[in-house]
């Protein structure tokens, strides 16, 4: 094997036509005979449907197709079938699809799609968290026992959609220790919408009796699956292929329009284009759930936690979605980082008449990583322990049982906290500020994983002597199936990143994946691909073992021949060892697979958790100075340090990308991005006037130190580098502007009124009455639910 | 009633009603889609191109407003399969991640440059204020614009 | 050519004259316009076009013109935001105008949004050159059937929302006095965003650098943009001095009806506005 191809900054290979505007992304397709597509969405977000009538639509210009509810049979849901394609029966939020059009234009099938008639009884809406889990509470889903259970043994009821549990050892014994100081801290956090660029958008067309669905998503199988089990067909008889994607950040790993064009397709027999507009994003984008918590640390005079329990809310809205999974994470996030005595932690999906949220990158990591690292600050002035010296002394180390009772190897965090004093001693010196503001630092830790489950990969090996891999991996703009995985499989291989061809995900020609997210691309599609490239190893070697008459142990793969080891005279090249297997054996072609090798909790202290323990483990370290203006509540980021754990970095330069990217993404949800519902139960930023991202102006250069060899199961040792930057941004700039100001952050974002609040003293104490002051009265069956 | 425009270089005869915006033109009919729609109100800059060498929002420019000026787009930038010094920049400096908004930004940008080589990182930033970016958190966009303009500066230099 | 006959709903005049007669024609259901932007843009849930008849005023060479005459600098309704601040740069006097016309939305939004639009929108609080030009006690002219007249800035605000059919902004006509000026405006990012609060100030000091007169605008705050005669009158005859004047304007902030708005508050708006009055005066006095 040659090393030379790990660890370069290799270009990107579809960044020329990216530049030069001739990369068709979804958005950008177009078939022969299309139509356009609009949605009929709820302008309500509680109701009872009384009727709805399809015809007056069918009626108008341009009209080819208008399905409803009763074109789509089938529910969807991870855990419960709570969710059908079209509102049916009642609607559930402002923006849920009633109903769809296709006509010759999309001004066309927007006109039709409002000539549908729709009469609705108004229903009491629950908006909060706090209304959802009052005592006699409008039933959200009041049928809920009657959806059909995927995870049996699950626990939900009412207006709970998931509760996900951990208990490890005595928690009541150690707060009741004489020795213990107890910190009790509240949080609340906002939605944040991904805001890709590219909308959700697709085409779809129906030809011989299957789905041909082009789509911009990150998770091709998911959508055949969910579109298949929504419209009740087979699974096989969907296909989706997937252009370039413009920007997911975890949007677009659930489905999202492709059921409905399908089903126009089919009603209309013509390709059929459907695609969000900004608004539409605005106000039904999977966002990041907004959250409460409520965590309280019992702490010895040491520094010592011997105790720690936790509430986490997390708003699902309307339907489940993705969230009992994210509720599993809580475990492993607020319970993460720092070495535990006992602990419980429940976290809790509850649904309200709000747009459902999703998966957003590092997902509900960075708040609870904001969390507990406010937390923690607050543990440290309780104690009267520096911060910094507070965390060496208690951060995860080798050994170190994590809140499942998961075993943890490697010193990792600890020595990162070191690398961070060196990278901040290495930064350029700024003037002091002087104008007023007020300034502080701080330093933050925070734990994250690397989503594995399975992924195939195959390679085939091509007569002129290069390869293509074969897999569903999506590339949306991490640069992940574009360097990466051509690395890695140059690598195994001995060729050239060039001499890799990078299949297009198509489920028709690739087996199962769980799709591109969870920083999973490298480490899963890899390993599948290094695995293909096993086999296609062993028979490469052994024809060639043929041609040179040299044992197959004695031959190694270098710069596009296989050769003798010792004598590099005596090599054949890989083309003519291919072309030579056409005539001996038939192509040379290899299939590989992965999957989570499945690491141990301790067996009865969780209950509800699709994840037990973290498979890959991931850790980060991040710094942050801020200047606060006492007069106007504006925050400016003066510097910004990343110690990110890699594993193993295959291309630095790309990793230092997705660092920069994701620190000012998780800026912005730190200081700018606000997403709030009105009383009508309407998202209230409907675009980028309100909906505020970071624009050039607002951000800094990231410091940057790649942090290699802690222990990883990814293929070369690498770990997912993707998703882990915004992780710990949040935490970062809460505390950091906690200490300008000397006031207890609660909440973000950070906007300039809440900081005047939070200056005014206004924002010191943040009740939660809703989350109970025993922790058990938190859960369901043993307390009121 | 058909009205004429001058797109990269060359005349256009344009079928669309007046007040269709530009970008829809651009992009619907002369399939020129490497302008983006991606917010429809002139807070993204997707959809910046350069009309008379000013950089505009497509999506606010009703096409009838453009008639008789000349419009370019990045499908204009670099002579040939070539790249613009610019564009070169990009990709020299790992730029790129999704793409979607380098089509705006890049002519945002080209449009200072003509102007201003000698722009400097400050002029960089603020005449980025009308363009999102949601992957690459700017820094090697700036880079590449600062390293552009030094090449633009170099005695042949060429347009950017 | 005689008006490009762009037939739909657009149609490009390319007199004066031809304009008014266009929008005559087209009585109730016809509207001027400009640069556009402000029309086009797709506000929340109106995803269609409004259907109107448009009277486009672009094309009208003396609508684009920007004249700078010894006392006074005349300006097209039709000029962009992007050309008024390049000519205004040499001109100290018209400060807070160049730094309102030259910072307002983004650069490609600045490249085609004109002055006439600018102050015709009347649904837009945030527009930066309202401020400035009340500070600077502009006129407007409004062009009809029955020629053309002038009106004070404010007198135009009052009544634009309800602007008989026929009848048109042309432009508007600055004074050039020896005052020191300047435009502070508050984005809630850097800049990209309209600002929630600004504060545009024009002075002149007589020679032991007291305010002999001082003119005060804050836009964003309320629907409109109007004068604070309350903190021109705290000023007046004091010496100018940036945080004298943010703590007399802290004594004055109880007159305004801000409007609460998705981004802000409307008590946000009002509890910046000493912060910017400070910034106005020091940069005034730069
Ligand atoms: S689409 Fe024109 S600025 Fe966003
Ligand atoms: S590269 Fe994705 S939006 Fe800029």
């Amino acid at each position: 094997m040659n090393a030379s191809m790990i660890g370069l900054d290799l270009p990107r290979r579809d960044a020329t036509d990216k530049l030069r505007g001739q990369t068709r992304y979804t958005v950008d397709r177009a078939r022969p005979g299309m139509l356009h597509a609009a949605l009929r969405r709820a302008e309500v977000p509680a109701g009872r449907i009384v009727r709805v009538d399809l015809e007056p639509a069918r009626r108008m210009p341009g009209v080819r197709a208008v399905v409803g509810s009763a074109d789509a049979p089938g529910r969807s849901g991870m855990v419960a079938g709570d969710q059908t394609l079209f509102a049916t029966g009642e609607v559930r939020f402002v923006g849920e699809p009633i109903a769809a059009v296709a006509a010759d234009t999309a001004e066309q099938a927007r006109a039709a799609a409002a000539a549908i008639v729709v009469e609705l009884e108004p229903l009491p809406p629950v908006l909060t968290m706090a209304e959802a889990l009052a005592p006699d509470a409008p039933l959200v889903h009041p049928d809920w026992r009657d959806y059909p259970q995927f995870v049996p043994g699950g626990q939900r009821a009412g207006n709970v959609a998931w509760e996900a549990t951990v208990v490890r050892d005595d928690v009541a014994a150690a707060f009741a220790r004489p020795d213990v100081t107890v910190v009790e801290s509240t949080f609340r956090v906002g939605r944040q919408n991904q805001a890709s660029l590219e909308p959700r958008a697709c085409v779809v067309t129906f030809e011989d009796g299957r789905f041909l669905i082009e789509t911009s998503t990150q998770a091709p199988w998911t959508v055949r699956d969910t579109t298949a089990s929504l419209l009740g067909v087979r699974p096989a008889d969907v296909r989706v292929v997937v252009p370039a994607v413009g920007g997911g950040f975890g949007l677009k790993f659930a489905f999202g329009l492709e059921p409905f064009a399908a089903l126009l397709a089919r009603a209309s027999g013509r390709s059929v284009r459907l695609a969000n507009s900004r608004r539409d994003e605005m106000l039904t984008a999977l966002c990041r759930e907004n959250a409460e918590i409520r965590i309280r640390s019992a702490v010895t005079a040491s520094g010592e936690i011997v105790g720690r329990e936790a509430v986490v809310l997390m708003d699902c809205g309307a339907y489940g979605g993705e969230q009992p999974f994210l509720a599993s994470m809580t475990a492993h996030t607020l319970g993460g980082s720092y070495r535990l005595g006992a602990v419980r932690l429940v976290s809790r999906a509850i649904y309200t008449n709000t747009p459902p949220t999703g998966a957003f990158r590092a997902c509900n990591g960075t708040y609870n990583v904001f969390a507990l690292e406010r937390h923690t600050d607050e543990i440290c002035q309780a104690v009267g322990m520096d911060p910094v010296e507070f965390r060496k002394r208690n951060v995860i180390g080798d050994g170190a049982i994590g809140a499942t009772g998961q075993v943890f190897e490697g010193d990792v965090l600890g020595p990162m906290l070191d690398r961070m004093a060196a990278l901040r001693a290495k930064s350029r010196k700024r003037p002091a500020v002087s104008d007023g503001r007020l300034v502080g630092r701080a330093t933050v830790v925070g734990t994250w994983f690397i989503l594995v489950g399975p992924s195939a990969a195959t390679v085939n090996l091509n007569p002129d002597g290069t390869a293509t891999v074969v897999t569903s991996g999506v590339e949306i703009g991490s640069g992940a199936m574009v360097q990466a995985l051509p690395q890695i499989v140059a690598h195994s291989l001995g060729l050239r990143p060039e001499d890799v061809v990078v299949r297009q995900a198509d489920t028709d020609a690739a087996g199962y994946d769980v799709g591109v997210g969870g920083g999973r691309t490298t480490v899963s599609l890899g390993a599948a691909s290094v695995a293909a490239c096993q086999e296609v190893r062993k028979k490469l070697l052994q024809i060639a073992s043929d041609m040179l008459e040299a044992a197959p142990d004695d031959l190694v793969l270098e710069a596009g021949h296989v050769q003798v080891v010792g004598a590099p005279q005596l090599k054949v090249s890989i083309a003519a060892v291919a072309q030579r297997a056409q005539a001996v054996t038939g192509p040379i072609s290899g299939s590989g697979a992965f999957t989570a090798p499945g690491t141990a909790s301790r067996p009865g202290c969780t209950a509800g958790h699709l994840v037990d323990a973290l498979d890959l483990p991931v850790f980060a370290v991040h710094e942050c100075e801020v200047a606060v203006d006492p007069e106007t509540g504006q925050v400016e980021v003066l510097a910004y340090r990343v110690v990110q754990d890699v594993g193993r970095a295959i291309n630095p330069r790309a990793i230092g990308g997705q660092i920069q990217g994701g620190v000012v993404q998780g800026l912005g949800y730190a200081l700018h991005e606000e997403v709030t519902i009105g009383t009508d139960g309407q998202v209230r930023q409907q675009g980028f006037e309100t909906y505020r991202v970071p624009l050039a102006q607002d951000v800094v250069p990231v410091e940057i130190d790649l942090y290699e060899g802690a222990p990883s199961i990814g293929p070369l040792g690498t770990k997912g580098a993707g998703e882990v930057p915004i992780l710990n941004v949040a935490a970062a700039v809460a505390c950091a502007v906690a200490n300008a100001t000397g006031r207890p952050v609660r909440e973000i974002p950070l906007t300039p009124p809440r900081v005047l609040e939070l200056l005014d003293g206004a924002a010191d104490e943040l009740p939660l009455p809703h989350i109970k002051a025993r922790w058990e009265d938190n859960l369901l069956g043993t307390g009121a639910g | 009633m058909a009205m004429q425009i001058t797109v990269n270089g060359e005349a256009r005869t344009i079928a669309a009603a007046p007040l269709t915006p530009l970008v829809e033109v651009l992009r619907e009919e002369l399939f020129l889609t490497g302008a983006k729609q991606a917010c429809s109100e002139g807070f993204c800059g997707a959809c910046t191109v350069l009309v008379d060498d000013q950089p505009v929002a497509s999506c606010l420019l009703p096409v009838g407003l453009a008639e008789g000026r000349a419009v370019r787009t990045v499908e204009s930038l670099g002579a040939g399969n070539g790249l613009s010094p610019l564009q070169a920049a990009m990709l020299e400096q790992d730029a790129v991640q999704c793409g979607m908004c380098f089509p705006g930004i890049l002519m945002a940008l080209t449009g200072l440059l003509e102007r201003r080589p000698d722009a400097s990182e400050a002029d960089i930033r603020t005449a980025l204020a009308g363009n999102i970016c949601r992957c690459t958190g700017y820094e090697r966009i700036i880079a590449a614009a600062l390293a552009a303009g030094a090449a633009l500066r170099q005695p042949e230099g060429a347009t950017p | 050519m005689a008006g490009s006959a762009n037939g739909g709903g657009l149609y490009l005049a390319t007199s004066l004259p031809d304009a008014l007669a266009a929008l005559a024609e087209r009585g109730a259901a016809g509207a001027p316009m400009a640069g556009a932007t402000w029309i086009m843009r797709r506000p929340a849930g109106q995803e269609g076009r409004d259907g109107r008849a448009y009277v486009g005023l672009s094309r009208i060479a003396e609508l684009r013109q920007i004249t700078v005459e010894p006392d006074q600098v005349r300006i097209g309704a039709c000029a962009t935001h992007a050309e008024l601040a390049a000519v205004l740069a040499d001109l100290p006097e018209c400060r807070v105008l160049a730094e309102a016309a030259g910072r307002s939305a983004n650069p490609s939004v600045r490249a085609v949004a004109t002055v006439g639009g600018n102050l015709c929108a009347h649904d837009f609080a945030a527009a930066d050159l309202v401020p400035a030009l009340l500070c600077l006690e502009a006129a407007v002219e409004v062009a009809g059937p029955g020629g053309t007249e002038r009106l004070d800035l404010a007198d135009f605000l009052a009544m634009r929302a309800n602007l008989e059919p026929g009848r048109v902004l042309t432009g508007l006509v600055v004074p050039r006095r020896a005052v020191r000026s300047a435009h502070a405006r508050l984005p809630l990012r850097v800049a990209g965003d309209y600002p929630v609060a600004m504060v545009s100030l024009a002075a002149t000091l007589d020679g032991a650098d007291r305010v002999e007169a001082v003119r005060l605008a804050v836009g964003s705050v309320e629907k409109v943009a109007r004068r604070w005669p309350e903190l021109e009158e705290r000023l007046q005859g004091q010496a100018l001095d940036p945080d004298g004047a943010a703590e007399a304007a802290k004594g004055v902030l109880d007159g305004f009806q801000a409007r609460d708005g998705v981004e802000v508050p409307g008590s946000y708006r009002v509890r910046v506005l000493p912060a910017l009055v400070r910034r106005a005066v020091a940069a005034a006095l730069a």
